[in-house]
């Protein structure tokens, strides 16, 4: 009994082995009988597999074989007029390439088959790849328990090789595509967003609300220039066709310091090459007039740039408020400048610009707030003087076409709070009044400067103006101060947001949702063998993967919009070279109501103005010092006189 | 020219002429025959068979890739030989005019008294760039040469450098401009740290730039140096010499030859 209950065993077991051993050889005979699919769809895998190309890059390629294909059946109908020879041609291709083979002219065999073959094998190899990415992907394939692991870290390296190696092609990632799109690098990986190549945003993402958020070294300076340019490159072409309003720029750098003015250089040439007429350095090289301002914002800005107290002191703030009142709206007009501006705060000029009729009230009130006077003006004048001449004018937005302010929040943040404060006044009261222009404000770190202007205001303010705000931050508890504050920043940011490299990156991802996923289990019978049995399930799996944004490298940033993310490597931006000083006069001392300096326009656009011929001021060279003499008769011995 | 084949096969090695003109020819990247024969101050029959003598030791190889006479360049042994780091490649088509240009206004410098008195010396845009190695950045701009006047020198320019361009074509205003201001803003030498390419206050590497130009590219140059301001007196513009225009070669223009050489002449200077 038992002996034939062993060789029922024994029979099963061959049963089974022959089975698979049939199974293997069908499938063998199926690979070699298709040799050349198989030979092109093994070469596709491969390639994908090297270069982490996604399948659909494996199906693109079959399909734009189909007109090889179609060319090659027309040519067949043309040459046989019959179509069941044009529908038996993949077969009759096969065979004949088959039999060309095997009278050893294998170049003419593999032309014979190319037309069908090719795009076969592509769309096999498609297939093939797509299996394995799912398999792996659902933690159902590989021979180690490890693979899964495995092949998603090398899969990513490559995919980023692949990607650095498309943005270091020159000229292959414009700054701008031919839809208008700003090219922000080439796609490392897209979940939940369409496969492309490169990283395309549309110019109106660019006029929305975005966040980045990046450690210092990640590349963050180079994505903003990316999209900075991008921005007033598109707005600019839309300009000139008409169809938009000139592009305004506003950086608040909110950190200050050399780094600041080192990078304030560098978007300077990087904004000339993109188009922009003239980039303004606030408060190093231009300035812009506080007093412009209606009288009624003017008080309100000159109040809010002060500290203020609660509780007792805020009498004090009212009285403030008061005084200030009176003097910005004296009988005589608002002050023209800050000097004008403290010679009010001085009982006997108020009292004489209201001693007149129809001012009694204010007269008295000027009356009851007199010993508070002396107290108001040094406030004041130990703030003005602080701020420094940059807001003192003349100047206003209108002069360029980027502004890149310069806020010390690092190194002074009194100060820095008040120019913030005043500066985002000034902007709302352009954008509000001013002669109507695309304008994308761009604060990194204005949580630093944001106590007297809470980020959130700032982006209401910003909303209801028309205005595009795109906060940067170091860190999420960099965009604001609180968590809410933080959360609603980050959530109404229809422009995306960006991630680079970041130690905490959960409440971000957490904004791009989850996807379905499938967990499948195996029962490992020692390893690497594994047995049929298993169970699936479903499970949620991040959109936006923490771990990956924690190990991006530099100039590496996932795009987060609409519950996808896009992994892109930044493509850095070359910055022309600098240029030497330009002698003209500083801005400082333009008068108002004339066009901008020539120091605070670009070189390359006083070029680009530049009139044929000699300068029009009637500039000549400088007299020629005695080494140029020299240089020039040495010249002329050997090559004549310069050619008139 | 006064060195024999004979005696060039006799002695079994290369002249001291032949190793200033192998130098010569590695610098400029190829020059033409009459070049040169020009080089050499010698007729272009003994130059072509002092060429052949160094196709033969494998020094050089020559071909007729373009209009005129026919160019020569070195292989890659004979700038081993030379012992200079160049990558050895024959001519580009597409620069030849460009080549035979600024080879010209070399030969124009060398040929000139005042330039031999000083001892000035030649340092061409391919020794610049070997020097700056893979540094060059895309958009940094290399001067086709400088020339150096050592200091000391008996004329009023030395210790300058000069910035040599050639223009046989018209860029924009804007773009030679900028090329204009970046040599003129330049404080270190070629291959330097990008730190110390530009120093704000540093003395500025070249004292002038001379810029060589066509009847086309004239104008345009003329008008970028007007956008200068002040630093427009630090750009001289004079016409290319006779024969630099490589359609102009292929008519047989002459080319200026430099002085022949005495016995009290120094050799060559050539810096590493």
């Amino acid at each position: 009994m038992i002996r034939r209950y062993l060789g029922l065993l024994a029979v099963l077991a061959a049963v089974r082995a022959a089975g698979r051993l049939a199974k293997y050889a069908a499938v063998a005979l199926v690979v070699i009988a298709a040799a050349p699919v198989s030979l092109v769809a093994t070469g596709a895998v491969t390639v994908a597999w090297l270069r982490g190309w996604p399948p659909r890059r494996l199906y693109r390629a079959a399909l734009w074989c189909l007109p090889m294909v179609g060319v090659w059946l027309a040519a067949t109908a043309i040459t046989t007029r019959s179509w069941r020879q044009v529908a038996a041609a993949p077969y009759l291709a096969w065979l004949a390439s088959w039999h060309q083979a095997a009278a050893g002219s294998l170049v003419r065999a593999a032309v014979t088959i190319a037309p069908a073959a090719i795009p076969a094998g592509l769309a096999v190899g498609g297939l093939a790849w797509s299996r394995r990415i799912y398999t792996m992907e659902t933690h159902s394939g590989g021979r180690f328990p490890t693979a899964p692991a495995t092949f998603q870290a090398r899969q990513w390296r490559r995919q980023v090789r692949t990607a650095k190696a498309r943005i270091a092609a020159p000229g292959s990632v414009p700054l701008l595509w031919h839809n208008g799109a700003v090219v922000a690098g080439a796609v490392i990986r897209a979940v939940g967003h369409p496969g492309r190549d490169l990283a395309m945003i549309p110019y109106q993402r660019l006029r929305s609300h975005q966040v980045i958020i990046g450690t210092t070294g990640t590349g963050k300076t180079t994505l903003l220039l990316r999209l900075w340019a991008g921005f007033l490159a598109r707005g600019l072409q839309l300009h000139a066709a008409g169809t938009g309003q000139r592009p305004l720029l506003v950086v608040l750098d909110c950190k200050g310091g050399a780094d600041s003015r080192r990078i304030a250089d560098r978007v300077r040439r990087v904004l000339r090459d993109a188009g922009a007429r003239s980039t303004a350095v606030w408060p190093d090289e231009a300035s812009l007039s506080l007093w412009d301002l209606p009288p009624g914002q003017l008080t309100s800005t000159l109040i809010d740039m002060v500290e203020h107290g609660t509780g007792a002191a805020a009498y004090y703030t009212d009285v403030m408020e008061a005084i200030v009142t009176l003097a910005v709206g004296a009988p005589a007009g608002p002050p023209a400048g800050a000097a004008d501006f403290l010679s009010r705060l001085d009982i006997g000029w108020l009292s004489m610009a209201y001693s007149g009729a129809g001012h009694e009230e204010d007269a008295a009130l000027l009356r009851s707030a007199a010993r508070h006077i002396t107290d108001i003006a040094l406030r004041y004048r130990t703030l003005l003087r602080r701020l420094g001449s940059g807001l003192d004018g003349p100047g206003s937005y209108a002069d360029a076409d980027a502004w890149y302010c310069i806020l010390e929040g690092t190194a002074d943040v009194p100060v820095a709070e008040a120019q913030a404060r005043a500066l985002v006044d000034l902007l709302a009261h352009y954008a509000a009044h001013g002669p109507g222009r695309e304008i994308l404000l761009a604060v990194d770190e204005f949580s630093a400067v944001s106590r007297r202007l809470p980020i959130w205001q700032l982006y209401e303010r910003a909303r209801s103006l028309g205005l595009a705000v795109q906060v940067s931050a170091q860190s999420w508890q960099g965009l604001a101060p609180g968590d809410d504050d933080r959360y609603r920043i980050a959530a109404t940011a229809d422009g995306g947001i960006w991630l680079l490299r970041t130690p905490h990156p959960e409440p971000v991802t957490a904004l791009a949702g989850n996807r379905p996923g499938m967990d499948t289990s195996r029962r490992l019978r020692g390893n690497p063998r594994w047995s049929h049995e298993g169970s699936s399930r479903p499970r949620e799996t991040p959109v936006a993967d923490p771990a990956l944004i924690r190990t991006l490298g530099v100039g590496q940033a996932g795009y987060i919009y609409r519950g996808g993310v896009t992994y892109i490597q930044v493509k850095r931006l070359l910055a022309a070279p600098a240029a030497l000083a330009n002698p003209a006069v500083p801005v400082r001392a333009r008068q108002a109501g004339q066009e901008p300096a020539a120091s605070q326009q670009e070189p390359s656009a006083g070029l680009a103005a530049a009139p044929a011929g000699p300068p029009a001021d009637g500039a000549k060279h400088p007299a020629p010092t005695p080494a140029s003499a020299a240089a020039a008769a040495l010249l002329d011995e050997v090559f004549g006189p310069e050619p008139g | 020219m006064t060195v024999s084949r004979e005696e060039r096969s006799a002695a079994g090695r290369v002249t001291e002429r032949d190793i200033a003109a192998l130098l010569f020819v590695a610098d400029m990247y190829a020059v033409q025959l009459d070049q040169l024969a020009a080089m050499l101050g010698t007729s272009e029959t003994r130059a072509g068979a002092i060429a052949l003598d160094w196709r033969r030791s494998g020094y050089a190889e020559s071909a007729r890739i373009g209009p005129g006479r026919p160019w020569v360049w070195l292989t890659r042994a004979g700038l081993a030989a030379c012992g200079l780091p160049y990558t050895a490649t024959s001519p580009a088509l597409s620069r030849l005019a460009h080549l035979r240009a600024v080879v010209s206004v070399r030969l124009a410098f060398e040929a000139a008294p005042g330039y031999a008195a000083a001892g000035a010396f030649w340092r061409g845009e391919r020794r610049l760039r070997a020097r700056a190695g893979g540094r060059v950045g895309l958009r940094e701009h290399i001067p086709d040469a400088e020339v150096h006047w050592p200091d000391g020198s008996p004329v009023a320019v030395a210790g300058e450098c000069w910035a040599i361009e050639a223009e046989l074509t018209r860029k924009t205003v804007a773009r030679t401009a900028a090329i204009m201001r970046e040599i003129l803003a330049r404080t270190g030498d070629y291959g330097c740290l990008a730190a110390e390419a530009r120093i704000p206050g540093a003395a500025a590497r070249h004292a002038r730039v001379v810029y060589l130009c066509s009847p086309a590219a004239r104008p345009t140059v003329a008008r970028a140096r007007t956008t200068l301001g002040a630093a427009a007196g630090r750009v001289e513009i004079r016409a290319l010499p006779d024969g630099a225009e490589l359609a102009r070669a292929a008519a047989s223009r002459p080319v200026p030859s430099r002085p022949s050489p005495s016995r009290d002449s120094p050799a060559p200077q050539v810096p590493r």
